[in-house]
């Protein structure tokens, strides 16, 4: 059973999962809103942008987070000015964790929307719709269970993301260890015992959080048939 | 009036169309894949035109040359699809005032003309396709549209329904003055409703004029024309159980014997319909013949297409003419020319009868409508 | 049943026994030497890897990180053939796993701790007390990584840890610490001396008296399976030549016993 420092660890993972994915809902819809009106090379480039946190080794993430947030970059003296702390904090795992689960939002989004009967949007506009108020009172309106099915994925991501948050906001205990960087740490201090217990910890809420995405993806193609 | 004057690529042929539409309802027929649905589209702004003129009346919706493109949500444009395309996660309520400026007379009126009051708080799922078809229609006209665009509005449903529809849509060409361009694969829907069609084959007007003349265009397939029924509006006159016969009086005191149907009250209103072929033409007054219902008439005129030949009769010169369909070698043995005194002749059988709503009081019901 | 067969196939295994063992002592003479060792060793032994390279023909292969993480590695079956640690309680770790023979341990080095700052915005610290003005410290993770375990018990003599306790960022290794004030995303850092004269990018703030700090240890060890190459290079590694190169890096090297 986890002591109460790791309920605290679990906690913490699931507070800043939580904003991450709070934070990326709105990027992550309208990016997916652009995606789906575009079509041709320029969405092509867009997507491709949008996955790479997917396919690329989350470490080299963590390696471009650590140099966009640099003090000497133009952003990172920008947050010095103002006082904010990126690496080595709580805000660094927000980021690096929404980062790495973008795309996930993303692509679950986008299904959701092409998924949604383009003549339907086509009659929104013939009823006195502009492109937007369509996509407001006839898409997401259609699409909502898919968006949410990709939100509850984006949050199960963030609660496992290593290697971007490691880089990013270091390893440290009570500041920025998520269960995943603790199950390492107690691994790297050769207590296996903890190790498998956060692990199974995870497992859990993984499996919570799949299940739940998987429910509301089952919902909406009930619903559609 | 509506001018179309523009060419926009589609997927195996342009659509080049150059029309000037005058009548309240135009027609738009033509095989599958003719483009009818791609000229619907742009006439909407749902399908962009690479070049050329669209107009209704004074309002210049499209002018390629002077960089002109209405977007759709400001052309006022009205559009029906073929499946209703209700909005799913909306009331038919909330449907029919998507594109409302508020409850309004108007849209009051569409709701009481289209008989869709009582499904207000129901949802799209729940409702027959005749209903869809109707809050569609009702939810198109509650934006006022100065045209409305109508793509086989009828193809879903049964040919029950159809001739329950008709009539709803007879209503709105006459209440409202709304021009409607209505696409359909189906010669008596044009014949029923438009008062010119436009014939499309491969994405060009290859005719246009009047249906009745269009029946002759080498164009229209049999198929096309098998369709083809006589409606007429009349009220239950009285039932013969023994003698297995209803008596429907119609407009202008005829009376039509069809096949029993005692569940029909005395007095309520319907649609009786009768095919063109299942009209017998006879020089000489008919005797001794099973038909129960005989009419003379005079041929007002004949059209002939390749193999077919249409004749149309008047019995009385205010009622609606009667179409038969017959043999050309028919017609020669014969020897009908316009003029020619001849019998009707029409089985009870042959005669079906509906109950639909008549188109309006004192009104007639037009040639038209059927399909197999 | 004629035993003909079974005989002559067990003569034929007998022969290619032997055959691989001449190619195994044939390719004694270019073996790979598989080193573990501290992070802070890493300049001072490659330097004197590729030397032995050039003289002995063997190679060398070297495996730089956190001790602690290393004999993790080891005591889990890592091929190392010596082992190189920064202190002497991970060197126990490895002896009692029965992977090193106490016989065959050497206290090799010794360092001294300093504080580092970023080369752009140099201080110097008037006492030990005034580490506690920066708002974070990075340090290798004082759990378990040497150079950690050192400035945590040198902060807890001087009655700062309690202070410091949440404002430490632990880092992987020792090089993560420096690494962390290099990028001046950490303040301060504590680090061997050895680490900061490498790096350009650091100053010195504050230097650890050698009395007043932590007794730091580095000791070396072949493993108990090691090859003649390996226990080779473990020679070299307390050679009055390798005393040279570690002294050029700033090591202070233990007299030999």
């Amino acid at each position: 059973m986890p002591t109460r420092e790791e309920w605290a660890v679990v906690l913490f993972t699931l507070r800043v999962a939580a904003l991450g994915t709070a934070m990326i809902l709105p990027f992550g819809v309208a990016a997916a809103a652009l995606l789906a009106r575009r079509h041709g090379p320029g969405r092509t480039l867009l997507d491709t942008l949008f996955s790479l946190p997917l396919v690329l080794p989350p470490t080299a993430v963590g390696v471009v987070l650590l140099d966009a947030f640099a003090r000497v970059s133009p952003l990172g003296r920008a947050l010095a000015a103002a006082g904010i702390q990126i690496a080595f904090d709580w805000k660094g795992v927000v980021i690096a964790t929404s980062v790495m689960s973008f795309p996930l939002l993303v692509r679950s989004a986008l299904t959701a929307f092409e998924e949604v009967d383009p003549r339907l949007v086509g009659l929104a506009r013939t009823l006195g719709c502009g492109p937007m108020q369509a996509f407001f009172r006839v898409t997401l309106p259609l699409a909502w269970r898919g968006v949410l099915a990709g939100t509850v994925l984006a949050f199960a991501r963030a609660l496992g993301e290593f290697g971007a948050t490691v880089m990013l906001a270091g390893n440290i205990p009570g500041r920025t260890q998520t269960l995943a960087l603790a199950i390492f740490h107690e691994a790297q201090l050769g207590h296996d015992d903890r190790a498998r217990v956060l692990a199974g910890v995870t497992a859990v809420l993984a499996f919570a959080a799949l299940w739940s995405a998987e429910i509301v993806g089952r919902a909406r193609a009930r619903r559609t048939a | 009036m509506i001018r179309l004057d523009f060419e926009t690529p589609l997927a195996r042929f342009p659509l080049r169309i150059e029309a000037d539409l005058r009548a309240p309802v135009t027609a738009v027929m033509g095989p599958s894949g003719a483009g009818k649905t791609s000229l619907l589209d742009a006439i909407a702004g749902l399908r962009s035109v690479a070049s050329g003129r669209i107009a209704i009346d004074d309002d210049v919706l499209v002018d390629t040359a002077a960089g002109r493109r209405l977007p759709p949500q400001h052309r006022r444009v009205g559009y029906v699809p073929q499946d209703a395309g209700l909005f799913p996660h909306l009331t038919v309520r909330e449907n029919v005032l998507f594109g409302a400026r508020g409850a309004s007379n108007e849209v009051g009126h569409a709701i009481d003309v289209l008989e869709i009051g009582s499904l207000g708080a129901r949802y799209p799922a729940s409702l027959s396709g005749g209903e869809k078809q109707r809050v569609a229609l009702a939810r198109a006209l509650a934006t006022r549209p100065r045209l409305l665009l109508l793509d086989e509005p009828l193809a879903a449903l049964d040919v029950s329904l159809r001739d329950r529809i008709v009539p709803y849509l007879l209503r709105v060409r006459d209440e409202w003055a709304t021009p409607m361009l209505y696409v359909t694969h189906n010669v008596g829907e044009a014949l029923a409703l438009a008062g010119e069609v436009l014939l499309l084959e491969s994405g060009r007007v290859e005719a246009q004029g009047a249906p009745l003349a269009l029946l002759a265009t080498p164009g229209l397939s049999r198929e096309a024309r098998a369709g083809i029924e006589n409606l007429l509006a009349g009220e239950i006159e009285s039932h013969d159980a023994e003698g297995g016969v209803t008596r429907v009086r119609l407009a202008g005191g005829l009376v039509v014997s069809v096949s029993i149907a005692a569940e029909r009250p005395v007095g309520s209103a319907v649609t009786v319909a009768i095919r063109a072929e299942d009209v017998l033409v006879a020089t000489e007054p008919v005797r001794g013949l099973s038909a129960r219902n005989v009419y003379e008439a005079v041929v007002r005129g004949i059209e002939r297409g390749p193999g077919d030949a249409a004749v149309r009769c008047a019995i009385r010169p205010e009622l609606p003419e009667w179409l038969a369909r017959l043999t050309p070698a028919a017609v020669a043995d014969l020897g009908l020319a316009t003029g020619s005194r001849v019998w009707l002749a029409v089985k009870s059988h042959s005669v079906r009868v509906t109950s639909a709503p008549p188109a309006r009081a004192g009104r007639g019901a037009d040639v038209g409508t059927g399909g197999s | 049943m004629p035993d003909t067969g079974f005989a002559m196939s067990w003569t034929r295994r007998l022969f290619a026994a032997a055959a691989l063992g001449m190619a195994f002592s044939a390719s004694a003479s270019a073996a790979d030497v598989t080193v573990f060792a501290a992070a802070s060793l890493a300049d001072a032994l490659s330097a004197i890897g590729k030397g032995f390279e050039s003289t002995s023909g063997h190679h060398v292969v070297f495996n730089f990180g956190a001790s602690s993480d290393l004999a993790r590695q080891v005591r889990a079956g890592a091929p190392a053939d010596v082992f190189f640690s920064a202190d002497q309680a991970q060197m126990d770790v490895v002896t009692q796993a029965g992977l090193v023979r106490g016989a065959d341990r050497v206290d090799v080095l010794s360092n001294t701790l300093v504080v580092v700052v970023p080369a752009k915005t140099p201080r110097r610290l008037q006492a030990a007390s005034e580490i506690a003005s920066f708002d974070r410290l990075a340090l290798a993770d004082p759990q378990a990584v040497p150079a950690g375990v050192y400035a945590k018990k040198y902060l807890e003599s001087i009655g700062l840890w309690s202070r410091l306790a949440d404002r430490i960022v632990p880092t992987l290794n020792v090089r993560g610490a420096l690494a962390a004030v290099e990028s001046e995303n950490v303040p301060a850092a504590i680090v061997y001396r050895t680490d900061a004269a490498i790096s350009s990018r650091v100053s010195v703030a504050f230097e650890v008296p050698r009395a007043a700090g932590p007794a730091i240890m580095y000791v070396m060890a072949p493993l108990a399976r090691a090859s003649a190459a390996a226990r080779l290079f473990a020679a070299e590694l307390t050679s009055t030549r390798a005393a040279r190169v570690y002294e050029k890096y700033g090591f202070i090297v233990l007299a030999r016993k």
